[in-house]
């Protein structure tokens, strides 16, 4: 290949959120998809409805997670397209999936795929059906039309569609709030605003972190959502018109003074008191001595982060930068950071390797890296062929000054110790509490 | 009536787009799938074990809406072109899955335009995402076939074979292939050539030297007959799995060979009717020439080393798969059952024996480190069900 891998920043034009087209698919797939997130809910049941060739990967995803217990399939074919009877089949293989399941679902997502929109199949009079045979169920309608990518990214919906069965409490559960939209749980050790309402004796709730159907529905009586990714906008979005839920964007980023402004928005939400000056103070100082002593053990050590690890792959290399690391590479798909940010990176290094993981050139380019580089990130260490990495995902539930250093610690950890990269690397859904 | 489209526990096999990709990956092409996304990373990730590793080209359109709606074949064969300009493939495949099908999307046609724009051959391959992989590995097999070998190759001297439907995707990449290519070896009969894994473009060429098409998979049985038709070259099906079914194939080769006539080893009279099965047996579920030959195999066992049972197949309709009702019923009226562990899901008295027999196109890479090397003389059926 002749570099055709990546570009250097200094000779790329911002553009945001661009769709690439024909698209290349790297072994290391990263972050979870809708299976994943769907299996989440406790005493749910998931239902694909599509053609086989969209049905093997969600079906293998559930496989590899041995929850094939979550999931039952009803295959589009040829007949359903020519004799026009998707809503027959839908009904009745759903019918029959619910009298032979072992146990009774408490809720059922179905998901209907790309077809079913260019069919005009009117799924929501089964739903209709369904819900008026089994009032026991709750059903909800999801989706897997990745056609729709542009205007309805599949993951965000599905987050909405999941507090769909929530409605609106007679009063409010003052003790608690939901993260929504979080694979990870965002637990206190490594996230501040956890920490703070625990202290204030708030518990959160999140999917990953209920047990029980009825614990995941006692999601309805909290009065403030939380956000953390862009994915669990939709859901906060659709339960504040619907049953008035206050909600908050966090943003799990790195500029000091962010996390402090989110940190006491977040406490004013909830009605507690935020942190003081002094507490705020000391997290500087101990998030700044922990990065001093990462940036000590790794010297001029090329660094290379992707968008699978971190929700803002640009800040984070702004920020390793302005602290004197050596970022040589990110990794990122699609700008949906500011242009100022890109701007600032641009001056900042110009020399700056940006890699598309699924442009077409990436997939011949020799996966290697002269020297030892520290990635953060799966995508990254793949394509740099290095075992020293950190290995999360999706900021895996960091969040603030603890969340900083806990990275730190990360990438400490990476550079010290190496990890078997391929056989880490080739989950799918890395650390879904499901499997 | 059945009902072949509700599964309640079990899997589904790959679809024909994966077949499609794995059966040209080592052909130095790069093959297209046109339709939105995911069909691309669940063959990166599930049914294409050289990937990892590889640089072989495969991706996807990344067709939307807008695109569809409107017909814009523009876009997919700009960035087809453009690709092609920079990673110079010696030729392209184009497949897709179920909304160029119900768009009527035109593959012939604009595999025509691709090629008139970069000058780099074009097979148009109409997949529909609604089939098995058996579908698209023969397809796309056919249509390579048609465009690249040479019908006037001369034939070898001695007698060969082409093995035809060799993928990983029923072989794994385990050591089957070479095995498998061995065995024939031994018994005097020369590969030709191993479609198509092992071969170069250049070999898959003189396809036509061969003097019999072994079709070892069913996915192999579609461009045999096209061989067939076109050249007279007879087709064998069956597989080598053990000393007497290999001791059979060979024999069945040779009669080909002089005859001219299609020969089928294992036993007609095991292919199910109605997906009904007798009771009480030894029951193999995979891909078809597997399931039958195995099942052949294995009644060619005494009748002590196969527990006093007869062994039946059953697999999966390239069009529908499998009606889970009436496994389930085959299932539980078996003694003993040999097919992927995925099948274990299937609710059954546990005096039903499973013997696992992982099958790389229904569990992907799930079971791969378990799955026998089975394709060759050596390989010990009474002991395997002992």
């Amino acid at each position: 290949m002749d570099g055709k891998e990546f570009q250097y920043i200094k000779d790329m034009k911002y553009e945001y959120n661009a769709d690439d087209g024909l698209a290349y698919a790297s072994p290391v797939r990263g972050v979870w998809n809708i299976v994943h997130i769907g299996t989440l809910v406790p005493g749910g049941h998931q239902i694909f409805v599509c053609p086989t060739s969209c049905l093997r990967g969600v079906v293998l995803t559930t496989a590899e997670m041995g929850r094939m217990d979550k999931l039952s399939t009803i295959t589009v074919g040829e007949d359903n397209i020519i004799e026009g009877n998707m809503e027959e089949q839908l009904l009745h293989g759903t019918e029959r999936i619910i009298e032979e399941l072992p146990e009774r679902p408490k809720m059922i997502m179905v998901f209907i795929s790309c077809i079913h929109h260019f069919l005009a199949v009117n799924y929501q009079r089964i739903y209709k059906i369904l819900r008026k045979e089994y009032p026991d169920i709750d059903f909800i309608d999801a989706y897997m039309n990745p056609i729709m990518r542009r205007t309805a990214p599949v993951v965000p919906v599905l987050w909405r569609q999941m507090t769909r069965p929530f409605n609106k409490p007679e009063s409010w559960k003052k003790d608690q709030v939901n993260y929504l939209g979080n694979c990870f749980t965002y637990g206190p050790e490594y996230c501040d605003l956890t920490a703070l309402l625990n202290k204030n004796g708030i518990k959160t709730l999140e999917a990953n972190n209920v047990k029980t159907y009825d614990e995941y529905m006692s999601m309805q009586d909290s009065e403030v959502n939380f956000v953390f990714h862009n994915t669990g906008e939709k859901a906060a979005k659709d339960l504040e018109i619907r049953n008035n839920v206050k909600w908050l964007r966090m943003h799990p980023g790195y500029d000091y003074d962010v996390l402090e402004k989110d940190l006491c928005e977040a406490a004013e939400l909830v009605g507690i008191e935020a942190p003081s000056k002094e507490w705020f103070e000391n997290e500087r100082k101990l998030t700044d001595d922990a990065i001093a002593e990462t940036k000590a053990l790794l010297g001029d050590t090329a660094v290379a982060l992707d968008y699978t690890a971190v929700d803002f792959p640009l800040e984070l290399a702004e920020f390793l930068l302005s602290r004197g690391f050596n970022v040589e590479a990110v990794f990122v798909d699609a700008i949906t950071e500011s242009q100022e940010r890109f701007d600032r990176l641009k001056r900042m290094k110009p020399e700056l390797k940006m890699y598309g993981t699924i442009g077409w050139n990436i997939r011949q380019m020799d996966r290697m890296h002269d020297g030892k580089i520290v990635c953060i990130g799966q995508k990254s260490a793949y394509f740099m062929d290095s075992n020293n990495f950190v290995n999360v995902i999706e900021n895996a539930g960091m969040c603030g000054f603890s969340g900083i250093r806990h990275l730190m610690e990360l990438i400490r950890e990476a550079y010290n110790e190496e990890k078997p990269m391929r056989e880490l690397v080739s989950i799918k859904g890395w650390g879904c509490s499901c499997v | 009536m059945k009902d072949y489209q509700t599964h309640v526990f079990t899997s589904t096999y790959t679809a024909d787009v994966s077949g499609v990709c794995s059966a040209m990956y080592e052909l130095g092409g790069m093959s297209i799938i046109h339709d939105p996304s995911g069909c691309n990373s669940t063959y990166s990730t599930h049914d294409e074990p050289r990937w990892f590793d590889g640089k072989s080209l495969m991706f996807i359109s990344g067709l939307d809406e807008m695109t569809a709606v409107l017909g814009d074949d523009e876009v997919i064969i700009k960035n087809v072109t453009a690709a092609a300009a920079d990673l110079k493939p010696k030729f392209i495949t184009l497949c897709g899955g179920s909304i160029p099908h119900i768009i009527a999307f035109d593959f012939k046609g604009t595999a025509h335009l691709i090629e008139k724009r970069c000058g780099v051959p074009v097979l148009p391959v109409a997949t529909d995402g609604l089939k098995s992989y058996i579908s698209g590995v023969g397809m796309a097999f056919t249509e390579w076939i048609k465009r690249f070998a040479d019908e006037k190759t001369t034939k070898s001297s001695a007698l060969s074979v082409n093995l035809m439907g060799v993928t990983p995707l029923d072989f794994s990449i385990n050591g089957n292939v070479e095995k498998m290519k061995e065995t024939f070896e031994k018994a005097g009969i020369k590969v030709n050539c191993c479609a198509a894994m092992g071969e170069s473009f250049e070999n898959m060429q003189k396809l036509y030297a061969a003097h019999v098409n072994v079709v070892v998979s069913s996915a192999g049985r579609r461009p045999a007959r096209f061989m067939e038709k076109t050249n007279g070259i007879p087709r064998v099906e069956g597989l080598p799995v053990g000393a007497d079914e290999t001791e059979k194939l060979m024999a069945a080769i040779k009669e080909a060979a002089e005859s001219g006539k299609n020969q089928i080893v294992y036993d007609e009279s095991l292919e199910h009717e109605d997906w009904e099965i007798p009771g009480d047996g030894i029951l193999v579920i995979g891909e078809e020439v597997f399931a039958l030959s195995l099942a052949d195999a294995i009644n060619c066992l005494p009748e002590s080393e196969r527990h006093g049972l007869k062994a039946y197949a059953i697999w999966p309709d390239i069009d529908e798969g499998l009606p889970e009702e009436q496994l389930m019923k085959a299932v539980k009226s078996s003694k003993i059952v040999i097919a992927d562990p995925l099948y274990k899901v299937i609710p059954r008295d546990k005096a039903i024996r499973f013997i696992d027999f992982p099958h790389e196109a229904y569990s992907g890479r799930i079971y791969r480190k378990q799955i026998p090397v089975f394709a060759t003389d050596e390989f010990d059926v009474a002991g395997f069900i002992k």
